[in-house]
């Protein structure tokens, strides 16, 4: 049985195009246990988790957005390259559809209820949202966390004047380690509510805490996640959150219970076992009355939600589309290919220039902003290694020149391999015009050295092989005396 | 219970060296001549499970039991200080641990205590995992599985057992099971945790017509050509071959992948101790784990399911299965086995907010249970 004595959190795990296995989970739950959904604390959402977060706790038809989501992927679908096309601008549709479905006051209802899943760009931290100001900023909200860089665009979007990337980068299944968290995966793993698959490996990896078991249809599940299959997959997909959903509210008791009577909050402990006890018979009689009637829900999604999906289905073979479908036709696209993609991605990409107008100021700022960070970053990195390496070295000058002007008064020269000896005799001399010259400085230097090399960046091994000369003090005396 | 082997004194870390193990096997010398390219050893293993196991407080002895093979298992043997006094009283059944796929006594922390407070404890690394030897596993099932087995039955027969309660977790359920089958006179409780390998592959069943009622539905959940090419080439491959291959990045995708058992043992260790300890069990020669792959087909099935052997367990062994409610080993092969066995020996337990790792997930509550079930037995 699942604790309803304390308040409980419903998280739904970041998972791409099979977001509509949450609309079919969250279709559940409103439909067979809407006190789970209406006094949960808080519903977590990142990714594509955050769009069916967001339709809960606003109240949106789920029939609607998971239409919606259907949609998308036949758009993402009707290319021949799929999503990775450049007329598929995922961010512009997803913003459509959102400002269509959601209703005015949306961020009303989703205030303090409703928490997304957030990736900070610039330190990758995760950030959940749970205050959005207008319905404008909750549709922004959803779309940062569903902004999978790359996939989605390179310039990532500000949300209260900050960049963020998809939720699911750091954390694709908010506050799962809550024990009062119902966590929702379409991947078979150890979420709470997720597919079953019928497998016994014991390998299982977390995404970003999503468990994912490494099961063959998992696989599948994996590469559909960006690269949408077919819209009767997704629906049946959508039936299985729906059946998975079912299962979990089974096994913990929850089926056609009414919930306990959240306006007297806080039972006494006393009252609260008395009432679980009450609570008790009527359930397995809940249970067994519904199990009878249990294969037949199981079947069908709420009628509203099936409608919904079986009409974004139906669509496309209304389309006049079939014809792109022959082979003749679909043959010659592939082979027109080389030849249509540039034009098409010129024209898009001008299309997109022209929609980026608006945000071209702010965006280029930040990108030179980022530029400039990173080449700070470089900078600051490249000159601790070489000052690191340079300091290093001289010290082990030190330590040489040290031991030699013990031996012999002054003989430099023994610190170069022979061949250099041998060679002539002037670059003997302009080396010890150099050493002349920056006597003054050359115990500056090392101390300057050993703190950090930031003035001058020089490549360690010039910069050592020209200081190691002047840079010790007993063959600095000797010059003195000579 | 009189250690007739390698009983060096005292407690923990009584052995010098684990590289010396003499279950080497030939490819490990060759690798141990290149500069590591992942970077573990023996002796990494040791000191990492050093610092877990000296959160211990009752008293432990480390040791290597030496096999008449010269198999080398180590074992660890937890006594309560207390109830060791009197001695006058009939020696409890001890109870022995089996760890899972690709972990260690180690993984026991938080278990070892609690239980060892009425009975003693004994845990080992099986054979070809975590710090015992590693010899060569044949590659066909029952061959690969005998030598587990027969690993098992030479260590209770070198540490001196008369008989045990025996708890194994994962693919130390399944083992442990196939000991209770060989050897049943030495077994006085079988506790399966989450058991791996139980249930049959289920045969490619035709595809049951989908019964909407709306239009033709020509929904195929078949999983596409390539996946399954995929996962053929995967199978070639030892279960952890990644995290071999990956080096020096072994350590970081252990932290990345399995960030969850860092978090069930967070309240003992604040840092990465628990996933470098599963790497460096792990990232050594592979074993146990071509044993593993022996015995198992494509994606984890084993190729003979315990279920179908059970029967052969004495009518009179009680059994219970413990369950983690949200893992993904499927309780229902438990009742399948209460079904086979009939209702009178066999228990099933399912512990709530507990994944696979029942023990680590909700330690107490898997602590009580374990110990109702000791105290069963006497």
């Amino acid at each position: 049985m699942f604790p309803l004595d304390s308040p409980w959190n419903i998280s739904f795990a970041g998972c791409g195009f099979l977001g509509v296995y949450h609309i079919g989970v969250a279709s559940c739950l409103l439909e067979q246990a809407p006190f789970l959904v209406r006094n949960a604390r808080h519903i977590y959402g990142a990714s594509a988790g955050a769009l069916t977060a967001t339709a809960l706790s606003t109240d949106t038809c789920l029939g609607d957005v998971g239409a919606s989501i259907i949609d998308v992927a036949k758009e993402a679908r009707k290319r021949l390259l799929g999503p990775m096309h450049p007329s598929f601008n995922l961010v512009k549709i997803m913003r459509h559809l959102l400002l269509k479905t959601l209703p005015p006051d949306c961020h009303h209802r989703a205030n303090g209820r409703l928490g997304i899943s957030l990736t900070r760009v610039s330190d990758g931290e995760n950030v959940l949202v749970f205050h959005f100001n207008s319905k404008e900023e909750l549709v922004q909200a959803c779309v940062c966390s569903a902004y999978i860089p790359v996939y989605c665009g390179l310039i990532p979007p500000t949300l209260q004047g900050v960049r963020y990337v998809d939720g699911g980068i750091s954390d694709n299944l908010p506050q799962y380690e809550l024990k009062n968290t119902i966590t929702v995966s379409p991947f078979s793993g150890e979420s709470d509510i997720c597919p079953r698959d019928t497998s016994t490996n014991i390998h299982e990896l977390r995404f970003t805490n999503t468990s994912i078991q490494f099961t063959l249809t998992n696989l599948y599940r994996v590469s559909r996640a960006l690269f949408p299959p077919d819209p009767m997959v997704l629906k049946a997909m959508c039936k299985q959150g729906y059946k998975d959903a079912l299962h979990f509210l089974k096994r913990n008791g929850l089926l056609n219970f009414n919930g306990p009577q959240r306006d007297r909050p806080l039972l006494v402990n006393g009252e609260e076992k008395k009432d679980c006890v009450e609570e008790e018979p009527k359930e397995v009689t809940a249970v067994r009355a519904v199990s009878s009637i249990e294969d037949h829900i199981i079947e069908y999604l709420p009628p509203r939600v099936h409608r919904a999906l079986v009409e974004a289905c139906m669509e496309r073979r209304s389309l006049a589309q079939s014809l792109g479908n022959l082979l003749p036709v679909k043959m010659v696209s592939v082979m027109m290919l080389p030849y249509t993609l540039p034009l098409e991605s010129a024209v898009w990409l001008t299309l997109r220039l022209l929609e980026w107008l608006p945000d071209i100021h702010e965006d280029v700022g930040w990108i030179r902003e980022q530029l400039l960070k990173f080449l700070q970053r470089v900078v600051r990195q490249a000159s601790s290694t070489v000052s690191h390496h340079v300091s290093a070295r001289l010290f082990c000058h030190l330590e040489l020149h040290h031991q030699q002007s013990l031996r012999s008064q002054f003989s430099s020269s023994n610190l170069f391999p022979t061949w250099m000896n041998e060679g002539s005799s002037s670059v003997f001399s302009r080396l010890d015009h150099y050493k002349k010259q920056l006597l003054s400085g050359g115990l500056c230097i090392n101390m300057d050295l050993q703190g950090s090399f930031g003035t001058a960046v020089v490549s360690p091994d010039k910069s050592s092989a020209f200081l190691s000369v002047p840079l010790s003090t007993n063959s600095a005396e000797a010059i003195n005396s000579s | 219970m009189d250690p007739a082997t390698t009983s060096e004194p005292l407690q923990n870390d009584c052995e010098p060296e684990g590289d010396t193990a003499t279950g080497k096997s030939w490819s490990s010398s060759v690798w141990s001549r290149w500069p590591s390219w992942r970077p573990t050893s023996m002796s990494l293993l040791k000191t990492v499970e050093s610092k877990i196991l000296a959160c211990i407080q009752n008293d432990l002895w480390a040791r290597f039991v030496t096999l008449p093979n010269q198999d080398r298992i180590w074992t660890l043997t937890l006594t309560n200080k207390m109830v060791r006094k009197p001695a006058e009283q009939a020696p409890k059944t001890p109870l022995v641990m089996v760890h899972g796929f690709g972990g260690g006594v180690g993984l026991w922390i938080r278990n070892l205590d609690a239980l060892s407070r009425s009975r003693p404890v004994y845990a080992f690394d099986l054979l070809g995992f975590g710090r015992s030897s590693r010899p060569p596993f044949p590659s066909d099932a029952a061959k690969a599985e005998e030598q587990f087995i027969s690993s098992i039955e030479q260590w209770r027969q070198s540490v001196g057992l008369e008989n045990m309660i025996l708890l194994g977790h994962s693919l130390g359920g399944y083992l442990a099971t196939s000991y209770a089958i060989q050897y049943p006179s030495r077994v006085s409780h079988l506790v399966l945790v989450d058991p791996w390998g139980f249930p049959e592959r289920p045969k490619p069943q035709p595809q049951p017509q989908d019964t909407e009622g709306q239009g033709p539905e020509p929904v195929k959940r078949s999983i596409p050509r390539w996946v399954k090419a995929v996962a053929g080439v995967v199978s070639l491959f030892n279960p952890l071959a990644v995290i071999r291959a990956a080096g020096p990045w072994g350590p970081g995708l252990v932290n990345r992948f399995r960030p969850d058992f860092k978090r069930k043992f967070e309240d003992l260790f604040d840092d990465d101790t628990m996933t470098q300890y599963i790497y460096h069990c792990n990232a050594q020669t592979p074993s146990g784990e071509v044993g593993f792959r022996a015995m198992s087909e494509s994606l984890g099935w084993a190729k003979t399911p315990m279920l179908h052997r059970v029967h052969l367990l004495p009518p009179a062994m009680p059994v219970t299965m413990v369950y983690g409610a949200q893992s993904w080993v499927d309780s229902s092969s438990g009742d399948s086995m209460v079904q086979i066995r009939g209702q009178a020996h066999t228990r099933v337990v399912l512990i709530n907010g507990a994944s696979h790792h029942v023990y680590a997930d909700q330690p107490e509550e898997f602590n009580r249970v374990v110990e109702n079930i000791c105290k069963t037995v006497d």
